[in-house]
């Protein structure tokens, strides 16, 4: 019990968005990502995060675009904190990037924060002329056991039946 | 915004799942708008009326006012209020904040076809 209540207590400290008052900012902000420990290191389990309310802008014209971003890991030592992530994405609001390339950043950034033991980033964009783009990026850690799971996500990517990744 | 002559009393409906502004605390705001009017003669040129929507995602806003906002901008634009009058009907569907959904109306009670909102899923 005193266990829990000391755990509880470093991760409350660990999170600093989360609970305080909040500064949005409107640029790309990596920086505001947060994590925390994940106390079930030794179990693989699947996290999906659901952001329906994503927007950028396009590069070359300047218009908005919207898009839900799904994120689906399994963490490893750290976890990303979901209002910071939430701040993070705030900040695209004014970034001119495209969609693969924003779905590609997002992937980065997230490895490089949390070192997970696989990842991927969904991005389904809103149609822009009659088109819509739902780029996928994937990222294992080098295990032979998540360089197969990413082989057979990739393999097995049901490109019209996004439902079946969430 | 441009305006273009139209017959009288046609009933032009609109929505966009794209609207976006900020809350008074900075926050973003999503939600989809439905406007119906009848028109007194004129209505607006759509590309004008998409910048307009644009506008909006860098402007401040208590979530409340919105629809009255909008209903505001196309009152000004293509509002006729002798004759045959302009009728015009906003809603706004919020998304969810703390577990609570909001939807704000102005202007000219209607009921939004939400079954429209489906040509831009998957």
């Amino acid at each position: 019990m005193t266990d829990e209540i000391e755990y509880g207590e470093k991760r409350a400290e660990e999170v600093v968005a989360l609970g305080s008052a909040t500064e949005y900012k409107y640029e790309y902000c990596p920086e505001v990502l947060e994590t925390f420990e994940n106390v079930h290191p030794g179990l693989d389990y699947w996290v999906t995060l659901n952001a329906p309310e994503f927007t950028s802008i396009c590069p070359k014209t300047n218009q908005p675009d919207f898009a839900t971003i799904i994120i689906n890991y399994i963490p490893h030592i750290k976890m990303v904190e979901s209002k910071s992530l939430k701040l993070y994405f705030f900040g695209y609001i004014n970034k001119g990037e495209f969609h693969e390339d924003t779905i590609n950043t997002i992937r980065n950034d997230l490895t490089k924060l949390m070192e997970p033991k696989y990842l991927e980033v969904i991005g389904i964009f809103y149609p822009r002329g009659n088109i819509s783009i739902h780029p996928v990026a994937y990222y294992n850690n080098g295990e032979s056991k998540y360089m197969e799971l990413e082989k057979y996500r990739f393999q097995n990517y049901k490109m019209n039946n996004l439902k079946a990744e969430l | 915004m441009r305006k273009l002559q139209i017959a009288e009393n046609s009933t032009i409906e609109m929505m966009s799942p794209e609207l976006l502004f900020l809350g008074k605390s900075g926050q973003p705001y999503r939600g989809t708008l439905y406007i119906h009017f009848v028109s007194a003669g004129r209505t607006i040129e759509l590309p004008d009326f998409k910048k307009y929507i644009t506008s909006l995602r860098n402007k401040v806003f208590m979530a409340e006012d919105i629809s009255r906002e909008i209903y505001k901008t196309l009152w000004l634009h293509i509002g006729i209020g002798e004759g045959p009058k302009t009728k015009i009907g906003v809603v706004v569907d919020l998304t969810g904040r703390g577990g609570i959904q909001q939807t704000i109306s102005h202007g000219e009670p209607f009921t939004p076809n939400r079954n429209k909102n489906k040509i831009f899923q998957l």
